[in-house]
């Protein structure tokens, strides 16, 4: 994968780019599409993230929610959680923001092909992983079938509800979900996202599965896979930590010896099994 | 892997300078290049300052309490400036003074070679690098006070790696060791039309450390396979009050946070760079609220291990130096070695009953 715009990049100076769309998705989530200064391409992987610097707020790491076949620009999900979120929120299209990166590992797409590949997706953690899912369905006829498995806490939070349109109409695509408190309107499932797991059918030994989340899923949700006997080396997590300077200096994000920043956010699970901080 | 006491001073061409002699060299120094050297500070503490008289260099001294690493990595710095109106940014110019660095010991010379590790690894740090261009470092001998434990981590006070010159007191004076060529250059300089007398024996006499870790320091990265889960860390958590002090004074931590701090004129600014601590309660705290590690035991095995296992597994090297701050200037008396020598009972413990 070749790596644009990250070559030219001193560590610490970001690259001034332009916000050319906005979409509020919730209450607490917004959708920036972003453009890079003298039209370069980000030329990230799924599952990488750059860091958001506006001046006199600092920066924060945030995920790359579209796929790197979506060029020249790139979309951002941003929730409002700090003071950095909170200004970006009440950006407008035109506004300037600095952008360095992308950084992290991101998903091994290739090593994917011809799996099946299981998303399991819980509250905003589908943000990082639409990378992959609008990937593997640009790139369909590499991947064998698609399973999207998502989960909130209630239905004012559900996200890209425009592309959950399209997933639940496509043959091509799997895709259940559930909220944990349902309103008077909701009609669909109920309960935590492991309650999706044990319905479905999977050829086990040809699936890969992908877990994002909050902290407190991830435990769940390796034991209801460990229980349709999905070996670890099927799964990958991607970890959210603070990733204060996305070059492996800063040490905010480490994990024991792992800087999450280097060789996460996306870890394959036998090797995060044997961090004990991690999980 | 490790280093070896045999610092071959042995070897090395040597001069002996009186006092007036290295008052001199000391004028003569400040001619070539900024100098940088240990002076008093209140009653009983020293700092690293610029030398702007000879007769402020102290000699004879325990450790100051801040570590070199401020010239290197100043405690705050500015990354960019900015001006949120136009989205514009500038750089920060790094001054480039020649500096000399005059009566280092040999802990705080490694010190900064553990950083040197740390900043070329992986992204070589521009603004780090681009201040330790040069330097010059001249050395001198030290007598280890309570807290010093340098040996046990395998640096004798008579190591000169790194240094240019080497300072051995003697009756009435110094005798000065030319380590490298840009030390045999200096001599050579200041030498000029002067008689220097490089006749002398000497004998280098150990020197006894009060403060000792049980193991040889080759053993302790295997220690740290096994004591993850050891209690000790749940026993200093009950002293430890967080403060982070042991971050600031270790010569070889390097974490930092970066905040912008808007001026008056709220549109202009600065992003900068501080010393931060992976003790202090933030440290790993991300937006939203998850801290994923709130206890002050998980905070003490992670600093620990930085230094004696985690860095140490690929630089080969331990990144504890041995100087002794962080226990002498612990609010709380936590003692670096105690804590060591009690993973080191528990690990000999454990090793006894596998036996068995």
């Amino acid at each position: 994968m070749e790596n644009t715009a990250i070559e030219k990049q001193d560590l610490y100076y970001p690259m001034m780019s332009e916000i050319v769309k906005v979409e509020t998705l919730t209450n607490l989530e917004k959708r920036f599409e972003i453009a890079l200064p003298d039209n370069q391409i980000l030329g990230h992987l799924p599952g990488q993230f750059v860091e958001v610097s506006i001046f006199g707020y600092g920066e924060a790491p945030i995920s790359i929610c579209s796929s790197p076949t979506k060029m020249p620009n790139f979309d951002l999900t941003v929730r409002n959680a700090g003071k950095l979120t909170d200004k970006m929120h009440s950006m407008k299209e035109g506004s300037k923001i600095g952008i360095r990166g992308p950084y992290g590992n991101g998903f091994d797409v290739t090593k994917f092909e011809g799996k099946d590949i299981l998303f399991v997706c819980g509250g905003i953690g589908l943000a990082p992983l639409k990378s992959l899912i609008d990937y593997t369905i640009a790139k369909r006829q590499k991947y064998g079938r698609i399973i999207i498995l998502y989960g909130t806490k209630n239905p004012s939070e559900i996200l890209f509800k425009e592309d959950i349109k399209m997933w639940q109409g496509s043959k091509e695509i799997e895709f259940h979900m559930t909220v944990d408190k349902p309103d008077e309107y909701w009609k669909g499932n109920t309960g935590v996202i492991t309650t999706l797991i044990p319905p479905i059918d999977l050829d086990i030994s040809n699936t890969i599965a992908t877990v994002v989340g909050p902290p407190i899923m991830y435990k769940f949700v390796i034991m209801s896979l460990k229980g349709k006997r999905m070996p670890d080396e099927n799964i990958y997590l991607s970890l959210e930590r603070r990733m204060k300077c996305g070059v492996g200096k800063c040490g905010h994000c480490q994990i024991n010896d792992t800087y999450v920043c280097q060789d996460g956010p996306v870890f394959h699970y036998p090797h995060a099994k044997q961090l004990e901080e991690a999980i | 892997m490790y280093y070896d006491s045999n610092t071959g001073l042995n070897k090395m061409k040597r001069y002996y300078f009186d006092q007036p002699t290295t008052d001199k060299f000391v004028e003569f120094l400040m001619t070539q290049a900024e100098v940088i050297a240990p002076q008093k500070k209140g009653d009983a503490s020293y700092s690293y300052e610029v030398v702007t008289s000879g007769k402020d260099i102290v000699y004879d001294y325990p450790r100051t309490i801040q570590p070199l690493k401020k010239y290197f990595l100043p405690p705050r710095e500015t990354l960019l400036s900015f001006d949120s109106k136009n989205n514009e940014f500038k750089k920060t110019d790094i001054a480039l003074n020649n500096r000399i660095f005059f009566a280092i010991h040999s802990y705080e010379m490694q010190g900064i070679k553990r950083l040197d590790y740390s900043f070329t690894q992986g992204n070589p740090e521009f603004n780090y690098l681009q201040r330790r261009e040069n330097s010059i470092f001249i050395g001198i001998s030290f007598n280890p006070d309570k807290w010093h434990f340098t040996k046990s981590v395998g640096i004798s006070i008579e190591e000169v790696e790194r240094f240019s010159l080497y300072f051995e007191p003697v009756d009435n004076g110094f005798l000065v060791f030319e380590v490298d060529d840009t030390g045999k250059e200096l001599i050579s300089k200041f030498g000029n039309g002067l008689s220097l007398d490089a006749s002398m024996d000497f004998e280098v006499r150990e020197k006894e450390f009060k403060t000792k870790i049980k193991y040889h320091y080759n053993r302790l990265p295997q220690v740290f396979e096994h004591v993850y889960n050891s209690k000790v860390w749940s026993d200093i958590a009950q002293k430890c009050v967080g403060c982070g002090t042991c971050n600031l004074l270790c010569p070889t931590c390097y974490c930092f946070d970066v905040r912008d701090e808007v001026e008056l004129e709220i549109s202009k600014g600065k992003r900068e760079r501080f010393w931060d601590g992976c003790m202090l309660n933030e440290f790993a705290e991300v937006a939203g609220g998850e801290n994923f590690r709130e206890k002050l035991s998980s905070r003490t095995r992670h600093r620990l291990h930085r230094k004696f296992k985690y860095i140490t597994d690929h630089s080969g090297e331990l990144h504890c130096v041995g100087c002794g701050r962080c226990t002498k200037y612990c609010p709380a008396n936590i003692s670096i070695v105690e804590i060591i020598n009690n993973l080191i009972e528990e690990y000999s413990d454990h090793q006894k009953e596998q036996i068995i």
